[in-house]
């Protein structure tokens, strides 16, 4: 029998009118676009590379203005529409800097619920990027469909292991691409005790099988390439980063999340669309993974610990391109904290704690998405409409390293081909899986010669 | 991305002289990172005020990954409403 690779679903049904009107079909063949765009720019002299700097351009969303003049409540909903890939963690921050601000206290059951959730986002997130996104570079080929043809069992583990992400969050957040069941407070609803056990029983299995994931990861060949660079990320008393914590570096920070603006500042850079962010009176600084891990590995479940040591991965990690194998060990933590929250669970829960405004105010809250330190900020009207938002996300506080990373790696290596130094470059910037990983499958290279 | 489908259907209808369109047929890649009943709704929301308002959408989820378009969305057709 022949197999079957895609199914149709029917449209609606014509309008009485539509169906009388005479129609010609237009066959188009047309592919829709992704937004967003990279650009390397490098200014040689002689055979030295003289200045690198990283060029983002992606068209401004003003997400941070069309919220003012919103009620406080639909922050949530419509943060979560900044990223299709990680719209939980745009709720997370929302609802939590909502809650700073409002005082708000939330249940024991609500916070690991949250938990949860965030477990889903970081296991689909993760997983698109290890083998959808990055894989393919360290395999030498240009995407994962030219990757399926010689790593079909990989690819389609990789997929599965995805639909386990998303199953999290289409049960707990309503559905799996920009969950709705999200609100201050807690949820609108929460699932049955037969659906979490359903979900728990997938997930086991997902646990399985990312011991896989980890060992795919160990075998890909990683570049020799290390910098000392400052990582930040939350740092919690006793749990593995997600929505809580301090903020703290391998340095000498450990502040509150409130103090955050105190040390950090985004500054616009003239030739790059994307705003960049710094330590102030520094400079650069990494959040993401390799920070979390850097920071928390004593926090680390025992059996995300085993597997990271069974992949000779021992903090503190320094090289960006082994990343992704930090992310493997991080989906191993995930599906392992998953079954934990959902095993600790029990009886009559309440999906959410009542929240009033009575004045206004202001609040912040910082968490960790999969790409790294989310910060959200608004102050809030008496009538509970947004008066101010300010959100600053991975992309923009890892940029300058990225930019660093690709001016020491094309600095070092000057001679190398423009395809090799594309290669090479695409890669580097993939190690911190900014949004525009999509775009940037063919970054631009702009090599200008200038005389002595 | 819906936009832009919704931007090359406008260009189409004015290129085969006008009209509303009644009909769509997109498919979905494996890895196209969108379920069709997502698309879907936003199909919907987006087409509000355009001509491709209350079409018909038929959507193929093509489910082999080493497609070549695997990851994309192909808006294969549009089925345009003529005065004849």
């Amino acid at each position: 029998m022949k197999k079957k690779t895609s199914k149709k679903t029917k449209p609606k049904k014509k309008s009485p009118d539509r169906r009388q009107a005479a129609t010609k079909v237009i066959k188009v063949d047309y592919l829709a676009r992704v937004e967003g765009e990279g650009a390397l720019y490098l200014k040689y002299k002689k055979d030295q590379v003289e200045e690198v700097r990283l060029k983002i351009f992606e068209p401004p969303r003003f997400f941070e203005a069309f919220m003012q003049g919103r009620d406080f409540s639909e922050a949530p909903d419509i943060t979560a529409r900044i990223c299709g890939i990680c719209p939980v963690a745009y709720q997370m921050s929302a609802v939590h800097a909502m809650e700073n601000a409002l005082g708000v206290q939330i249940p024991e059951h609500i916070r690991l619920l949250r938990r949860l959730l965030y477990c889903g986002e970081w296991i689909e997130s993760h997983v698109l990027h290890i083998y959808m996104l990055h894989a393919p570079d360290f395999l030498g080929v240009p995407d994962v469909m030219t990757m399926a043809k010689t790593h079909k069992k990989e690819v389609e583990r990789g997929l599965r292991q995805k639909k386990r992400g998303n199953q999290i969050v289409r049960v707990l957040g309503g559905r799996e691409i920009h969950p709705i069941n999200v609100k201050i407070g807690g949820f609108y609803h929460l699932p049955s005790a037969e659906e979490f056990a359903q979900l728990k029983e997938e997930l086991k299995k997902g646990r399985e099988e990312a011991w896989e994931t980890l060992k795919f990861a160990s075998r890909l060949e990683y570049p020799d390439f290390e910098r000392q660079v400052e990582f930040v990320s939350l740092l919690h008393d006793s749990d593995y980063p997600m929505n809580e914590g301090r903020i703290a570096s391998t340095t000498d920070l450990n502040i509150a999340m409130q103090e955050y603006e105190d040390h950090f500042e985004e500054e616009h850079i003239a030739y790059s669309h994307a705003l960049m962010s710094r330590r102030k009176g520094r400079g650069s600084y990494l959040v993401g993974p390799m920070a979390r891990f850097n920071l928390n590995y004593d926090r680390l479940s025992s059996v995300a610990q085993e597997g990271a040591r069974d992949v000779g991965l021992a903090p503190i990690c320094l090289n960006p391109f082994r990343s992704l194998l930090v992310r493997a060990v991080e989906v191993l933590y995930a599906f392992d904290e998953a079954v934990r929250v959902l095993e600790s669970l029990s009886g009559s829960l309440a999906p959410s704690v009542p929240v009033v405004v009575d004045k206004s105010c202001r609040g912040s809250w910082a968490t960790e998405a999969p790409r790294g330190l989310l910060y959200h900020r608004y102050e809030l009207n008496v009538d509970g409409t947004i008066r101010t938002a300010q959100i600053i996300p991975p992309t923009s506080q890892n940029q300058r390293t990225i930019e660093e990373d690709l001016r020491e790696l094309v600095m070092a290596n000057p001679k190398w081909s423009d395809e090799k130094m594309r290669h090479r470059c695409e890669q580097a910037i993939r190690n911190y899986d900014p949004c525009i990983s999509c775009a940037t499958h063919f970054l631009k290279i702009k090599k200008e010669q200038v005389e002595e | 991305m819906i936009r832009s489908l919704v931007e090359k259907m406008e260009q189409v209808s004015q290129a085969n002289g006008g009209g509303q369109v009644a009909r769509v047929k997109v498919r979905i890649g494996a890895l196209a990172n969108i379920s069709a009943s997502h698309f879907r709704e936003h199909f919907e929301i987006e087409t509000k005020g355009t001509i491709a308002e209350g079409s018909e959408l038929e959507i193929e989820e093509c489910g082999e990954f080493s497609h070549p378009q695997a990851g994309h969305i192909l808006l294969e057709s549009v089925e345009l409403e003529t005065d004849g």
